[in-house]
């Protein structure tokens, strides 16, 4: 790890002019975002509803791993999101918003759970821990039809209800409608993500990833603090797993399996766990190269190969993601401009 | 074995130990020792190596549980509580060498410090409502890095800091937590004199300002300087405990010293019992 | 009573390439300290390499063996060079990369086979009897095989010198070059004989399980509940939890149902992390 990776103290507000910069980036951000579909082709909207979605999914891992621990179980906690929505809609009316916050719930209980065995390991036996843990909540969900729906899954799963109310009418089977949905749900859930990493939680489940030991003897509880970080995480992937579930209408044992879990490895990893931001970026370009390139070109099914050596090359030659990209060029640009005498300590 | 009624008896000691016993396998690394702090005091343990001083210490702080014999703290049974249960109760340690929160800046470390002193509701953290009690986090940060003179280093990464001042933040930390009682792991180890001197003088002004302080020390010259009273441990188990001008002339004390003859600690133990 | 007798001899036969599956996962992770997520991958391979030498080409089956133990060997050189040894400060790092080389490997499977299953016909069509239980040739040839290779390579670490660093090097890697003996030799040798025991399991049971370019990972499923179970870093205990795995699976396999038998295998490898970390039968202590 060459750079400092968080600094959770100094940057928070900034200079007035600084935040009105912030305010207008996010303005434009928000305008692209809301003009983005009406550009994009039917099947294009539809791949970019899930890209909201993933990002949600994608995000929240993150705060798992913001204390260390490295899961292979959260696209199944998502799965457990996915079926406590869909179940609860299809078998006991539960109107649809409400079924979806009712399956983050789930995952978080799940999690809180879970959390008992799985946190008494650490590193690398946490990770098979997390992998056995999901890979039976998995099988449960294919060896019992009742209620679960076996191989198959779960099917015709009610949609989001359509808002009427005479002059505004939204039918979220509509791709478009469903994106501005779950990017106001997405937007909400990441602005709450970013909260608690920037508030002292978030130092100290940073504190704990660098140094356990020294932040037990200070008083901090390990246990619940990890307990927490997983709890929230699986929350937020719960709540993705119900907006996927409304809006695709089937869940099925093989859709929260391994290979989906390697597909958040790798946008966490490609873009960089260090920021808040280096997943999002990661899952989004991997996206547009999963789909303008491969799809464009027709290497579909070279879709894995692609991904794999995409995985290999980053953690061989940028450990620290794309998000270390930008800094880096940077830094490098400076250096070139000011010439070779005066490097070091620029940008950040 | 509590005091009557739960009332600490006046005078009792603030930290004691009864029979501590740790095995590991087939190795007893402390065997039946028993020693008491008194509050206030600056008590050292020594021991030549491998006598079992850095176990003991972690079965003080909660990284181990003892195999038998107890720890007692203000006459309350603490042996095998985890360690953030400890530093609630107001026991911290430090570590040897820097052991810090090497990713983040001088201030953030010691702003972790101060998590039972910083607390707030959960959603309180989210709303930004903690920013009462996080600015006053912020404030006592400060004070603790100005009294070890590092505040002017406040935003530096701690990886930028020389060793010494990595050793002054370590103290600063624990210190933010607001223990009553300090252990202190090998705090001179490694420094040269006039570090061992400074880090001396904040020790003693720790003590004046009401923290009982233990501490595990090699630095034979420091120990003797420093503390009231002293604990030599031997094969795990209590050699003698006195004031330094007792221990420093006890026989015993002087052999087990020279018949280890390890370390600097041995080296400055036999120089000063000459 | 037929029933169980036959269920046990069954077992024996998932027990033998299960071990060697198993062992070979174990002697990757005693040196580099790695957990290759790619094992079921080369596993994979070598059950090609039949497919293709000797369903396809019509060589005999032997030859579709000794390829799939040279060739994953081979591919197991590779990933030591490529992956493990530049990432050795970096064990998470290792085991995201095998995970990236997992895809590579059953993509190129889907490309060479594509998707659906190769079928293998069976060399052998003779079956013997043994008190009741009925053995096909093809079955009892894959557990002499295991037992013949495990011996041999008993005997290869007991006698060689390759042996002896490969436990130096498990204990403490840095001691061990201290000692004179090269890491990046015993890791390749390591990888090579780790690789090539997977890719032999996949070539000998071949003509049993019909291979996909997806059967990976029901493999590393079975291998990790194995290596867990065993105590990581034990090849004793890797052969040991082997037969007892495959005793417990085929048993619940066949009194109730195959998914069933999956949770309780992995069921089984959770108990074991909670409560006894360093497996049933590792012996290493942690401080």
């Amino acid at each position: 790890m060459p750079e400092p990776a968080v600094a959770p103290s100094g940057s928070r507000a900034g200079s007035p002019a600084g935040r009105i910069v912030w305010r207008l980036r996010f303005a434009l951000l928000f305008a692209v975002l809301a003009v983005l579909p009406y550009l994009l082709s039917y099947s294009q909207q539809e791949i970019a509803v899930l890209l909201v979605i993933n990002v949600l999914l994608v995000s929240s891992y993150r705060l798992l791993t913001l204390t260390g621990e490295w899961s292979l179980g959260h696209v199944v906690i998502m799965g457990v999101g996915a079926y406590a929505s869909a179940l609860l809609a299809k078998r006991l009316g539960v109107p649809v918003p409400f079924s979806m916050l009712i399956g983050g719930c789930m995952a978080a209980a799940t999690a809180a759970i879970l959390s008992f065995p799985l946190f008494r390991m650490k590193g690398f036996y946490f990770l098979i821990g997390s992998f056995a843990a999901g890979e039976i909540i998995r099988l449960i969900w294919k060896r019992f039809t009742d209620p679960f729906g076996g191989p198959k899954g779960l099917k015709r799963i009610d949609a989001f209800p359509n808002i009427d109310t005479g002059f505004l009418s939204i039918d979220f089977y509509e791709p478009v409608n469903y994106y501005f949905l779950a990017l106001i749900i997405v937007s909400i859930s990441l602005f709450i993500l970013y909260r608690i990493e920037r508030s002292r939680i978030g130092l100290t489940f940073h504190a704990i990833h660098w140094q356990d030991r020294l932040a037990e003897s200070i008083g901090v509880d390990t246990f619940r603090y990890r307990t927490l970080a997983f709890v929230i995480a699986s929350f937020f992937a719960g709540i993705a797993g119900g907006l996927y579930a409304h809006y695709v209408g089937t869940v099925n044992p093989t859709r929260f399996g391994v290979d989906q879990m390697v597909y958040v490895l790798v946008w966490a990893i490609v873009g960089g766990t260090a920021t808040f931001h280096g997943p999002i970026l990661g899952v989004i370009v991997l996206t547009v190269i999963n789909e303008i390139v491969l799809r464009g070109l027709g290497l579909d099914t070279a879709r894995p190969l692609i991904y794999g050596a995409i995985l290999i090359l980053s953690v061989l030659y940028l450990p620290d993601g794309l998000e270390s990209l930008g800094p880096k060029l940077r830094a490098w640009l400076q250096r070139r401009r000011r010439g070779p005498a005066t490097a070091g300590g620029e940008a950040a | 074995m509590n005091a009557p009624g739960g009332q600490p008896i006046p005078d009792a000691p603030i930290l004691e130990a009864r029979g501590l016993t740790r095995r590991f396998g087939g190795l007893v690394a402390v065997d039946d020792f028993s020693f008491a702090v008194r509050e206030g005091a600056i008590h050292g343990l020594i021991g030549p190596n491998g006598a079992g001083k850095t176990t003991t210490f972690n079965v003080i702080s909660g990284f181990y549980a003892p195999t038998s014999g107890q720890v007692l703290y203000r006459g309350r049974d603490i042996s095998g509580r985890k360690t953030s249960a400890l530093a609630e109760m107001g026991l911290v340690r430090t570590f040897q060498g820097s052991t810090l929160f090497q990713e983040f800046s001088v201030l953030d470390n010691v702003r972790v410090g101060r998590h039972l002193g910083a607390r707030a509701g959960f959603l309180s953290r989210l709303l930004g409502t903690d920013r009462g009690s996080e600015a006053q986090a912020d404030a006592s940060a400060r004070e603790a890095l100005a009294f070890f003179g590092l505040e002017e280093l406040a935003d530096e990464p701690v990886s930028n800091l020389p060793h010494g001042h990595q050793r002054m933040l370590g103290m600063a930390v624990a210190l933010a937590a607001e223990p009553e009682v300090l252990l202190l792991d090998e705090p001179f180890t490694g420094m040269n004199p006039e570090e061992t001197r400074r880090m001396m003088a904040l020790v003693r002004r720790i003590r004046d300002g009401g923290v009982t302080v233990m501490l595990v020390e090699h630095d034979m010259q420091a120990v003797m300087n420093l503390c009231d009273i002293i604990t030599v441990m031997n094969f795990g188990a209590l050699l003698v405990e006195g004031a330094p001008d007792e221990v420093r002339n006890d026989p015993a004390v002087i052999e087990a010293y020279l018949g280890s003859a390890t370390g600097n600690g041995a080296g400055n133990g036999a120089g000063d019992a000459a | 009573m037929d029933l169980l007798w036959q269920t046990a001899i069954n077992a024996m036969y998932a027990a033998s390439y299960m071990a060697l599956i198993a062992v070979g996962l174990v002697m990757i992770f005693g040196v580099m300290g790695v957990i290759n997520f790619a094992h079921g991958e080369l596993y994979m391979a070598g059950a090609y390499c039949v497919v293709f030498l000797y369903a396809q080409e019509k060589f005999p089956f032997l030859v579709g063996v000794a390829a799939g133990l040279i060739f994953v060997g081979a591919i197991g050189l590779l990933m030591e060079r490529g992956l493990f040894r530049p990432l050795r400060k970096n064990p998470l790092g290792g085991l995201i990369a095998s995970i990236g080389f997992l895809l590579i490997l059953q993509t190129l499977a889907v490309f060479g086979f594509g998707r659906r299953m190769g079928h293998v016909p069976p060399p052998t069509q003779g079956k013997i009897e043994i008190f009741g239980a009925i053995l096909t040739y093809q079955r009892l040839f894959v557990i002499v095989a295991a037992i013949l290779l495990l011996a041999a390579l008993w005997a290869f670490l007991k006698r060689s010198k390759f042996g002896w660093a490969l436990r130096a090097c498990a204990q403490d890697a840095e001691a061990a070059s201290l000692q004179g003996i090269s890491m990046n030799q015993t890791a390749r040798i390591a990888m090579f004989i780790g690789a090539a025991l997977a890719g032999v399991a996949g070539a000998l049971t071949a003509p049993l399980v019909s291979p996909t370019p997806y059967i990976g990972h029901s493999i590393i499923v079975t291998a990790f509940i194995i290596i867990i179970v065993g105590g990581i870093g034990s090849l004793e205990g890797a052969v040991i939890a082997a037969v007892l795995y495959a005793f417990v699976h085929t048993f619940v396999t066949t009194f109730f149902d195959g998914v069933i038998a999956n949770i309780v295998g992995l069921a089984l490898m959770f108990a074991v992390l909670v409560v006894r970390p360093t497996g049933l039968f590792g012996a290493r202590e942690r401080a």
